[in-house]
C-alpha cells in the first residue's frame, strides 16, 4: 500500500487563501489505513480549516467527503455534483490520486492535503516501513523476499557494503538493519544460500524512476 | 498508554490551528480518590475560566481571536 502523513493544517490553510467554497476529499484506500487522509482526518481537516478561518475573520464554506478511490475514473466521477460547488479542493489522497482529481476536474485547483511518502507495509500499529522501491523489474527470488533496492541504503545488489557495523547494522543509521544481513539471514532460514553466489547483473534503471514517466499497457484489457 | 498518546495527538491538533492545548487534559485516578477528583477539577474549572469561551463560539472568530 501506500504510506502518505498527513500534512499539518496551517499549511494547507495557506494554500487556500482566497478560496470560499472547499471541499476536502478523503481517499477510502491505502491512505485510510495509514490514518493520513480517510474520512476521519478529512473530517479533521475541514474542522480544523473552518476554526482557522474564523479565528482570522475570514470563514469559508468547508465540506468534507470521502470517494473509494481517488485512483480510479468511476469513483472520481461521483463527485461531479459537489465540485460545481467547490472552488477548491484538497485531495487527501496520494500523489496519484491528487493528480487524478485535478486532471478530472480541471477547472478547479487541486490543492495536496498529505505528504505521499512510499510503498511499504503496516509494520504494526501505528508504524509503517518501506517495502517497495517501485524499480519495475522485481530480483526478490534471489533475494530471500527481502529487496536490496529498497532496504540497501545503496541499493547494492551483490553482497552488502564495507560500513555495516559489526551488529548487522547500517553505517548511515545504527537502527537500520543491514539489508544484506537481513538477506543472508533469510536465505539460511531457506537452506538457499548456495543461490547468492550467483552475481546478479546490474540492474536496468531505466525500468525505474531513471528511465522517466512511466506508462503500462495490457493491449488485451484495453477497450 | 493509547488514551494519554490521543489526548497527546489532540493538543498537538489544537496547537495547529491555533486554539491553547490547554482545553484539553488528562489526568490518573481511581475511583476511591474522590477527593483528588475533586480538587482535579476545581484546577481545571480554574483553567478554563482563564482561558475564556472558545474564540469560534458565538464571535465566529471575527471578534476574538485573542487566544
Amino acid at each position: 500500500m501506500i504510506i502518505a502523513s498527513r500534512k499539518e493544517i496551517p499549511e494547507i490553510k495557506n494554500m487556500l487563501d482566497g478560496y470560499k467554497n472547499i471541499l476536502i476529499l478523503g481517499c477510502g484506500t491505502c491512505v485510510t489505513i495509514c490514518y493520513a487522509g480517510g474520512d476521519r482526518e478529512a473530517a479533521v481537516v475541514a474542522s480544523g480549516l473552518r476554526i482557522m478561518r474564523k479565528l482570522e475573520g475570514n470563514p469559508a464554506e468547508i465540506t468534507h467527503t470521502t470517494i473509494k478511490r481517488q485512483c480510479e475514473w468511476e469513483f472520481i466521477e461521483e463527485l461531479k455534483d459537489q465540485v460545481e460547488w467547490a472552488d477548491a479542493i484538497v485531495s487527501m489522497a496520494c500523489g496519484a490520486g491528487i493528480q487524478a482529481v485535478g486532471e478530472r476536474f480541471k477547472d478547479t485547483p487541486v490543492f495536496p492535503g498529505v505528504d505521499t511518502k512510499f510503498i511499504g507495509i503496516p509494520q504494526e500499529q501505528g508504524y509503517w516501513t518501506e517495502k517497495c522501491a517501485s524499480c519495475g523489474e522485481c530480483i526478490l527470488d534471489k533475494t530471500g523476499d527481502i529487496c536490496p533496492v529498497t532496504l540497501c541504503s545503496k541499493s547494492m545488489l551483490n553482497g552488502p557494503c564495507g560500513s555495516a557495523s559489526n551488529d548487522g547494522n547500517c553505517e548511515l543509521d545504527e537502527k537500520i538493519k543491514c539489508a544484506w544481513v537481513l538477506i543472508y539471514e533469510r536465505m539460511k532460514l531457506l537452506n538457499m544460500l548456495e543461490k547468492l553466489e550467483d552475481i546478479l547483473d546490474p540492474k536496468d534503471w531505466s525500468k525505474g524512476k531513471d528511465g522517466g514517466v512511466r506508462e503500462h499497457i495490457r493491449e488485451d484489457m484495453q477497450k | 498508554m493509547k488514551a494519554e498518546k490521543r489526548v497527546e495527538h489532540t493538543k498537538k491538533l489544537l496547537i495547529e490551528i491555533g486554539l491553547s492545548p490547554d482545553r484539553i487534559e488528562m489526568y490518573y485516578m481511581s475511583s476511591s480518590m474522590g477527593v483528588t477528583f475533586a480538587e482535579t477539577i476545581k484546577t481545571l474549572t480554574e483553567r478554563v475560566k482563564t482561558l475564556g469561551p472558545n474564540p469560534i463560539g458565538k464571535s465566529g472568530g471575527q471578534d476574538d481571536n485573542s487566544e
